[in-house]
């Protein structure tokens, strides 16, 4: 069970769908690739019933 | 037999000839190379080829460290000091992993400590500490494992330990569900020695060779039954090292490892050495940090009216996977819009720079 938390990312200026999720431990940028060991660990953490935070209305 | 060539140190040239079709290049009678039906090989009767590339192991000199050179192993893993090696300390003693300025001379100036300045005294089946590095799966093709056609491989490396006695450590296919476990032995305290290890092939399980974990080495620093396994066979499941090998996170202790090399064959060839800029792009194929040198930050062009404005970072090597980004603090920080193996794109609010500072890092580690 890992303790971190993750937040969703608003999107894009284009209005496009970001790929990405923020790791609030360190405000780190998370890409929806399957092959980024730590998109896998958000995964984990979303099948063990986790929901990742909404995303803010003003990222920048 | 063969034709041999023999540098004899009493004759000079001592030439013994034969229909055999092969020839054999001798030093004082000791064979070094050998010319078959099959094309040139070594004195074992290994193929000969190219060696650029040999050594499967990146940064197996531990002398690159792009994010620093110490830290505190904990129980999930993480990489503290030399790029690439993966620490871990899941148990109740308190472990610092750091590179150092050491190794056997003449050869290797810097080397990764593991040093267990609290120890536990009573490790519990699952607990566990070790050192590990994930070899692409991309890097491992030729190998062959999981195939009948997996060839041998040798592992050669020099270590020093206060810990004498037989140490362990295995051999993993990257799925963690294959392992070969084997000791080496450490016969003096404090004193740099070169083990080598020969293992056959893993004709069973499942070893990626795509963009994932294909291949693990993992030096065992001491563990419960979960993840001990027999020595010298392959078997299923994920193991760390041999039964009744040494403990490393059991006694207050220290172990220290470089010239890791892991290459194909049966026979450990000298280790090789890259160019500090090639073994540092090798690295960052995998962690990359920016670096400007002066604590200022790379700018974009700020947006005009309510336009925001976008900077864009172009990666020194293509990454591994699409990375995670952890931008640096420093002035208001933008947002990443885009990562990607090439690079990242983030953007600033209208009339605010889009900065990429300094520190910040991009990691698509195994």
């Amino acid at each position: 069970m890992t303790t971190e938390n993750y937040k969703l990312v608003k999107d894009t200026p284009q209005g496009e769908p970001s790929n990405l999720i923020i790791r609030l431990s360190d405000e780190a940028y998370i890409p929806k690739d399957e092959a980024n060991t730590d998109y896998q660990e958000y995964l984990e953490w979303v099948a063990e019933g986790n929901e990742p935070e909404p995303a803010d209305e003003e990222n920048a | 037999m063969s034709t041999i060539i023999n540098a004899d140190t009493s004759n000079g040239l001592k030439l013994t000839s034969d229909t055999s079709g092969e020839i054999e290049l001798q030093s004082a009678g000791v064979t070094k190379a050998k010319v078959t039906s099959s094309g040139l090989q070594n004195a074992s009767g290994s193929a000969i080829t190219s060696q650029a590339g040999k050594n499967l192991i990146i940064n197996g000199n531990m002398q690159i460290a792009q994010r620093g050179t110490t830290g505190t192993a904990v129980p999930g893993g993480s990489y503290l000091a030399s790029d690439r090696w993966k620490a871990w300390d899941a148990s109740d003693a308190v472990v610092t992993v750091s590179q150092e300025t050491d190794g056997p001379t003449g050869q290797f100036t810097k080397c990764l400590k593991y040093n267990v300045t609290t120890a536990d005294a009573s490790i519990t089946a699952s607990q566990f500490g070790m050192v590990r590095q994930m070899i692409e799966g991309y890097n491992i093709i030729d190998l062959g494992f999981g195939t009948a056609s997996a060839q041998s491989v040798t592992i050669s490396f020099w270590v020093k330990s206060s810990l004498t006695g037989s140490h362990g450590a295995a051999l993993n296919n990257g799925n963690e569900d294959r392992s070969y476990p084997f000791a080496y032995t450490i016969s003096v305290a404090n004193t740099w020695e070169k083990k080598t290890v020969t293992i056959a092939g893993d004709t069973s399980g499942t070893w990626d060779t795509d963009n994932t974990a294909g291949m693990i080495i993992t030096f065992g620093m001491g563990t419960g039954s979960t993840y001990e396994g027999t020595a010298d066979a392959w078997q299923a499941g994920n193991k760390f090292q041999p039964t009744s090998t040494v403990a490393n996170i059991g006694t207050i202790s220290n172990w220290n490892v470089t010239g890791v090399q892991l290459e194909a064959g049966t026979t450990a060839t000298p280790f090789e050495n890259l160019q500090y800029g090639q073994q540092l792009a090798l690295c960052q194929r995998y962690f990359e940090v920016v670096i400007t040198n002066d604590g200022n930050g790379f700018y974009g062009t700020p947006g005009a009216g309510t336009d925001v404005g976008y900077s864009n970072y172009f990666y020194q090597t293509t990454k591994r996977a699409a990375p995670t980004v952890a931008l640096a603090a420093g002035g208001t920080l933008p947002t990443v819009q885009v990562s990607g193996q090439s690079g990242f794109s983030s953007y600033a609010s209208a009339g605010v720079y889009a900065r990429i500072n300094g520190g910040t890092t991009i990691s698509s580690e195994l």
